[in-house]
């Protein structure tokens, strides 16, 4: 009880402190008047299509990150060959940031859904790409050999020893790579912003509010969705994560 | 790394060097003939083509007058955080009572990213300097701040009991034991850190910055200069490269045992 009233007290007198301090002027947000204009955006399918938008964005492009990445990492972690002649590419391409492609994907592909899922892509592909890589080449040894000397081939021993045995550290690159791939959209339609039309979702949103119409309780309603998508899409993966490999549960 | 005889060693690092350059070289042809087939040479300059860009913005200054921004931006506001974020997680660490205190607002505030204050900091602080820095500074600060809370409280009992019964103050027992031992979970997530506001620093100039090198990328794309833009993008890779290999260095230099641990 008195651990929950610990919990409890910043965040409460920080809200007080917000709503006190904010009252003075009119423009400003105050917690009240953000929860007012959540509702009203909810009420109106503003935050839901704008959410729904981002989500659909960065799923497609999750998705397109995992189906590359993680077999590519399969062949790079269990062949050396392969590792070593493309790793050179991997550490060149990695410390570049997907949002620093932006203005070259913009060129490329518009400002559009397509260059919203190539960044997000592209922002997912690295982490689940290293962690697919180290999760090959952790797994012991000797699992693989007792596979080969029962005389499995080569295809059951993937996918009965070494696809379970990696699994946990590919599903801690796609947590990261989601997590990743969530901020690189909300980058990504802020910095489109007033360049695209109608349909940009919650960064450009975002961007609306605060280049056209000074809407900072708006703001504030997109910012604290952005941080309830971002906790929710890490804990589901987390929990696929203690389902699916229930014995590397952290 | 045993000392296995030098000369071993050497090849092997030889051999590693050449098989770089054999798969960049062949990654350079690759582009250098997609670049030929496609007619627009606005669409993909072939890699001489931002060679020579990359020389050129470099001769004239302006590719050192923006990385020098960004990088002085970056060091700024890693260090705040660091003063910030490092005390307070010792802190956070060791007393239970401060960690209960700071959770949640730490886990409430966590998951907004740093990039989605980007509209709301334009609104406080303009287009300018304190953007960046603020926008930097906020992404910095979290990382910092559980990797270092991580690495107090995992700060092996045995020694914290042994320190105490030699009668050591608790200032003294901070210093001499649970800082070093939670150094080098400090100086991984500092690395996390630099990572994550080098991200953030191209983000918050495309947006809100008059200089830097996020601000000269989208000048050039807006220019439609594609391979400043392609040399400018090369530089920031290269940067955040070189920033995050000093600081591994600076690591092994500052904690030679964490390097010890790592490989257990």
């Amino acid at each position: 009880m008195n651990r929950l009233a610990l919990k409890l007290l910043l965040p409460i007198l920080l809200l007080l402190a917000w709503e006190l301090l904010a009252s003075g002027s009119a423009r400003a947000p105050r917690p009240s008047t953000v929860v007012q204009a959540a509702a009203a955006m909810t009420a109106s399918g503003d935050l839901p299509t704008g959410l729904a938008t981002s989500l659909l964005r960065v799923f497609l492009g999750f998705a397109t990150a995992s189906v590359l990445a993680v077999p590519l990492g399969i062949v790079m972690g269990s062949v050396a060959v392969v590792e070593r002649n493309l790793d050179p590419l991997v550490e060149s391409f990695r410390p570049i940031a997907a949002i620093a492609l932006l203005p070259l994907i913009i060129l490329w592909l518009g400002t559009g859904t397509q260059a919203a899922v190539a960044i997000v892509a592209y922002a997912a592909f690295f982490p689940i790409l290293i962690n697919t890589i180290a999760g090959v080449k952790r797994i012991e040894p000797n699992l693989m050999r007792a596979a080969y000397t029962m005389g499995v081939g080569a295809l059951t021993r993937m996918r009965v020893v070494l696809l379970p045995a990696a699994l946990p550290a590919i599903l801690i690159g796609m947590r990261i790579g989601l997590g990743v791939a969530w901020t690189a959209i909300i980058a990504a339609e802020l910095a489109v912003g007033a360049k695209a039309g109608g349909q940009g979702g919650i960064g450009q949103m975002m961007f609306v509010f605060y280049a056209y119409s000074v809407e900072l309780n708006g703001i504030v309603v997109c910012m604290v969705a952005v941080g309830i998508v971002a906790l929710l899409l890490d804990r589901s993966l987390r929990f696929a994560l203690a389902r699916a490999v229930p014995w590397s549960a952290p | 790394m045993t000392r296995a005889g030098a000369p071993w060693e050497f090849l092997r690092w030889f051999g590693g060097v050449l098989i770089y350059c054999r798969t960049m070289a062949l990654f350079l042809l690759v582009w250098h003939l997609a670049a030929e087939a496609v007619p627009n040479k606005l669409l993909l300059p072939s890699p001489l083509a931002v060679a020579q860009a990359l020389r050129e913005s470099w001769l004239d200054g302006e590719l050192t007058a923006n990385a020098g921004i960004s990088l002085l931006r970056l060091l700024v506001s890693v260090a705040a955080a660091a003063l910030l974020a490092i005390p307070l997680g010792l802190a956070m660490g060791r007393s239970k009572t401060v960690g209960d205190l700071l959770e949640w607002p730490v886990e409430l505030l966590r998951p907004i990213a740093g990039i989605a204050w980007i509209p709301l900091a334009l609104f406080i602080f303009g287009i300018g300097q304190r953007l960046p820095i603020f926008i930097m500074f906020y992404t910095a600060f979290f990382p910092l701040l559980l990797g270092t809370a991580a690495g107090a409280q995992s700060v092996d009992r045995r020694l914290i009991a042994a320190a105490r019964t030699m009668g050591l103050s608790r200032g003294t027992i901070m210093r001499q034991v649970v800082v070093p031992a939670a150094l080098p979970s400090v100086l991984v997530s500092l690395r996390l850190a630099v990572a994550a506001s080098w991200t953030a620093v191209v983000a918050a100039e495309l947006v809100g910055a008059p200089s830097g090198l996020g601000y000269a990328i989208e000048y050039y794309r807006s220019m439609l200069a594609t391979p400043t833009v392609m040399a400018f993008i090369a530089a920031i890779g290269m940067l955040g490269f070189l920033t995050d290999r000093a600081l591994r260095w600076l690591g092994d230099l500052l904690a030679p045992w964490a390097r010890a641990e790592g490989r257990r």
